[in-house]
């Protein structure tokens, strides 16, 4: 099917260069209520994703119009004829400045197998059920209902410069609710991990964390009144605010005007008290389900720094805006690794504070640096006292707190991230219930 | 013009059927759902035109079969004569084993009704027949009206989606057909002044064809001097407020607070907080709230949903009591409740949940201007920007893009910025004291069921003056 779209490509003398992706994914998916299996799901389909390029000029300035469709593996040769015909006709009103097409390459860096290669479906499905469920021991809390998928993905990407990138990477994924009961109502948690190789430790252990916390949230009190706390921010809170470092760090957000930073910038502003930001891109992050050799443009990848000591060394870019900006292309990486802080979490906890475990979805604008989330759980150390504390919401902006941040020495892994396990706010504005 | 069904879909039905007959011979239950979606996604930009097809684009089936014990499902894209043995023998090896190996949750057969039924949606332009051309010369001409309004506009981006569905669902008694289109269009405006960089957005969708693009312009101007305005917002200061909620927060309210709290696939699961509550007061006595594919005219308006159950209209809340979930076929089955039309799919390659359609609350006997006459100190809350649902605690997470400071009667001017709204729902919808007139649906976004199976809806409703507590 790849090479007879790349023919019907081929025939089109209007285009000026194209690009096929093909994903061919197999999965396999349990659907649990507690422990047992409530349905069982198997999907094998093929996708095609066509994008055809057209170069032009208009008084003496090069464009390159482009148009992305889909090509159906039930599609006939007309129908495909068609939909390529119909890029091709949108892309001629496309009226973007030229940009190259990316080039091929000798070779990409060979990607370590992951586990789930060497056994069937079935076999790892059984295995992650068995992982998951295995710190389910409890009495008054568990897992209430849990979703595993388990999905294989053989990738394919030509152009018409000869990019020819294959790979084969799993991407499995646990989702599950857990729940905990003590004198008043049942409370849930909500988790969801994502992983592309087989670890039944942190499988079971996040499980098993969950699980604590849900029970420190089953006697939680409201959060008080504080209107404003130091606040350390712990789990996938602080991927998120990283999140905001690598989306400002995008050359695609510069030239679209969404970040303003400059290189060799200092990005946290001036007269910073607390830790700098470094922080590198690593395409080849263990256990990453973005863990790739090449980009969506069959661009090859290498790790590379974009934040060095709080200042932006260079920007996160792909063929199209590395030329629009003429800046290093690094490709489009999706793994962050941060470094660690200066300060153990022993450390970082010994003023009164709010640390927050959970909140029912933790938002952060990557555009206004707004950041907010209604507290699901959170311990309040007033001084004296730690106590679980719920309800209410944490918001602030990372702009204006961001000159005092403390991140953690201790680390952690969380499918597209590794850096410090806690980060420290100074001033966060709380909402509180009492 | 009516929306014509897809061509692939009706010529594959002879295949299907075959396949149903085969399976049958094997399994108590067959049944196919079969979708074809297309559309394009246009956006047009200071800095970038974009033509791609929409993300929700897709063509294939998906089989549900009864194993025995319960039920297994199996999605594919690939269909022919000469495959069908391919997909038998793949069905019979990948699926419906488990249940037999591990513990499982028993499901009865489904029984079902005969039905051939089929449904073409209407709409006033075709965007098929709308050439890329002008459609990029359309939103250009809206993205040059906001840009030249003011210095301050980092950039603009006015996108339009197009979508024509068609699906059809057959199993040994049903056989339905379904063809329609969807339209959205946006405008999304970032503002800079000095460090500040702050984005406001407004919405059009509906069972519309393109002439819904026709009234992006007029609402242009209104779009960047609300960007502009939130330059100059200030965070809200912490504390419990009167508000007034637009109808897009209402609609929010109504979605996050009580809408994913009813989702009976929860009350399978033990993780619903409302069916403790069925029957008893759950808002103030001049709240009603609805849920369903035919309840509105909207986002989420069909013949049928993902599991071929007819779409109804489910008041969900009368008179502040609540009266009933909305459910898929399977967690109907188990609870021995009627289905009423909400079990759907973000895809043919997605398994089926129960799920909200057009959530909205139903207009009062208030006029705006008494609503905000009638507030000390508050804010008029507009903008959605996303929230949370919390089924099992009834908590709530809301976040608009800002709020309109009301004092002694009379708006100020003066904004606040994000406006963060928590609470406990049935504190929130017990506080609602006025309910305006006019209901209004938007359904430009999409809904998750926790982070994932996203599906298109609308919610909406009046405005409604109620008691929250912001941060």
């Amino acid at each position: 099917m790849l090479r007879r779209i790349e023919q019907i490509l081929k025939d089109q003398k209007e285009i000026s260069g194209y690009k096929i992706c093909e994903d061919r994914i197999e999965s396999s998916e349990l659907f649990f209520v507690k422990k047992n299996v409530d349905m069982d799901r198997a999907k094998n389909v093929v996708h095609y994703k066509v994008t055809v390029y057209v170069d032009y000029e208009e008084n003496g300035s090069k464009f390159k119009g482009s148009a992305t469709t889909n090509v159906d593996p039930t599609m006939d040769d007309n129908e495909i004829r068609n939909v390529i015909g119909e890029a091709a006709f949108a892309s001629k009103f496309v009226k973007n400045p030229y940009y190259p097409i990316t080039k091929a390459v000798a070779s990409y860096k060979a990607m370590p197998e992951s586990k789930y290669s060497k056994e069937s479906m079935s076999y790892w499905m059984n295995e992650i059920t068995k992982a998951v469920y295995k710190n389910d021991v409890y009495e008054k809390g568990g897992i209430n209902s849990c979703e595993i998928f388990l999905n294989k993905i053989s990738t394919h990407i030509i152009n018409s410069e000869g990019v020819d990138a294959k790979s084969v990477r799993y991407e499995g994924m646990v989702e599950f609710i857990v729940t905990w009961k003590e004198e008043g109502d049942e409370i849930e948690l909500y988790r969801c991990l994502n992983f592309s190789d087989f670890d039944p430790e942190v499988l079971s252990g996040e499980v098993k964390t969950m699980i604590q916390i849900a029970r420190e949230k089953a006697i939680a009190k409201n959060t008080p009144a504080l209107m404003n706390s130091p606040v350390i921010f712990t789990r996938e809170a602080v991927k998120d605010i990283f999140g905001f470092y690598y989306s400002k760090s995008k050359a695609e957000s510069i030239y679209n005007k969404y970040s303003t930073w400059e290189i060799g910038e200092q990005i946290q502003g001036e007269n910073i008290k607390g830790d700098l930001i470094t922080m590198s891109l690593d395409p080849f992050l263990h256990n990453s389900t973005a863990a790739a050799s090449f980009d969506e443009d069959g661009f090859p990848l290498e790790p590379v720094n974009i934040i060095e000591q709080g200042i932006l060394k260079k920007y996160m870019a792909n063929t199209r805006y590395a030329h629009y900006l003429e800046v290093d292309t690094t490709g489009t990486i999706l793994n962050m690794v941060v470094n660690g802080g200066s300060k153990t979490l022993e450390e970082l906890k010994q003023e009164p504070h709010i640390e927050a475990a959970a909140f029912s979805d933790f938002t952060v604008d990557n555009l206004s640096g707004d950041f907010c989330g209604e507290i699901r759980l959170a311990w309040y150390f007033d001084g004296e006292k730690t106590v679980p504390i719920t309800g209410g919401s944490i918001s602030g902006n990372i702009n204006e707190l961001q000159h005092e941040l403390y991140l953690s020495k201790e680390r952690m892994k969380d499918n597209t991230y590794e850096g410090p396990k806690a980060l420290k706010f100074m001033n966060v504005t709380i909402a509180g219930v009492e | 013009m009516k929306a014509v069904m897809s061509d692939f879909l009706v010529s594959s039905k002879p295949l299907v059927r075959k396949l149903i007959d085969r399976l049958s011979k094997t399994y108590s239950y067959v049944s196919v759902l079969g979708t074809d979606t297309k559309g394009k996604s246009y956006v047009v930009s200071k800095t970038a035109i974009e033509v791609k097809d929409i993300i929700f684009a897709e063509r294939g089936f998906v089989v549900r079969i009864h194993n025995g014990v319960n039920y297994s499902e199996y999605s594919f894209n690939e269909i022919s004569e000469e495959g069908l043995d391919q997909i038998v023998e793949e069905i019979n090896n990948k699926i419906g084993k488990v249940a037999r190996i591990i513990p499982a949750n028993s499901y009865e057969v489904i029984e079902e009704e005969a039905i051939k039924q089929s449904l073409f949606g209407d709409i006033e332009i075709n965007p098929e027949e709308i050439s890329s051309m002008e459609i990029i010369h359309n939103l250009t001409e809206v993205k040059d009206l906001a840009l030249q309004r003011s210095e301050l506009i980092a950039n603009v981006h006015v996108v339009y989606n197009s979508y024509h569905i068609s699906k059809i669902y057959m199993s040994g008694k049903k056989d339905l057909e379904q063809s329609y289109f969807l339209g959205e269009a946006f405008i999304s405006c970032v503002a800079r002044k000095a460090e500040k960089t702050k984005r406001y957005f407004k919405s059009l969708s509906g069972n519309k064809g393109y002439e819904i693009v026709s009234k992006l312009k007029d609402m242009a101007l209104e779009i960047v001097d609300q960007s502009i305005a939130l330059l100059d917002a200030k965070p809200a200061k912490p504390g419990v407020y009167d508000v007034i909620c637009a109808p897009d927060i209402t609609g929010l309210i109504a979605h996050e607070a009580f809408g994913h709290g009813v989702e009976m696939d929860m009350f399978v699961k033990n993780r619903a907080k409302g069916a403790e509550y069925v029957g008893k007061p759950v808002a103030s006595n001049i709240s009603t709230m609805h849920d369903g594919a035919v309840a509105a005219d909207h986002m989420a308006s069909y013949l049928f949903d993902d599991e071929g159950t007819l779409g109804k209209d489910t008041i969900v809340i009368k008179d502040g009591i609540l009266q009933t979930g909305i459910s898929d076929l399977l967690s109907a089955l188990k609870l021995g409740t009627v289905p009423t039309g909400n079990g759907r799919r973000q895809s043919f390659e997605r398994k089926a949940y129960a799920r909200m359609t057009n959530t909205f609350f139903e207009g009062g006997k208030d006029k705006l201007e008494d609503m905000i006459a009638s507030i000390k100190q508050g804010y008029l809350l507009e903008g959605t920007f996303s929230g949370m649902e919390d089924p099992k605690n009834w908590g709530i997470q809301c976040i608009a893009l800002l709020g309109k400071e009301i004092i002694d009667g009379k708006l100020t001017g003066k904004l606040i910025s994000p406006v963060v709204m928590t609470g406990y729902v049935p504190d929130l919808l017990k506080s609602i004291t006025m309910v305006s007139e006019t209901v209004e649906l938007g359904g430009a976004g999409f809904c998750g069921k926790g982070y994932k199976e996203y599906v298109k809806v609308s919610d909406g409703g009046p405005y409604i003056k109620a008691k929250v507590r912001l941060g």
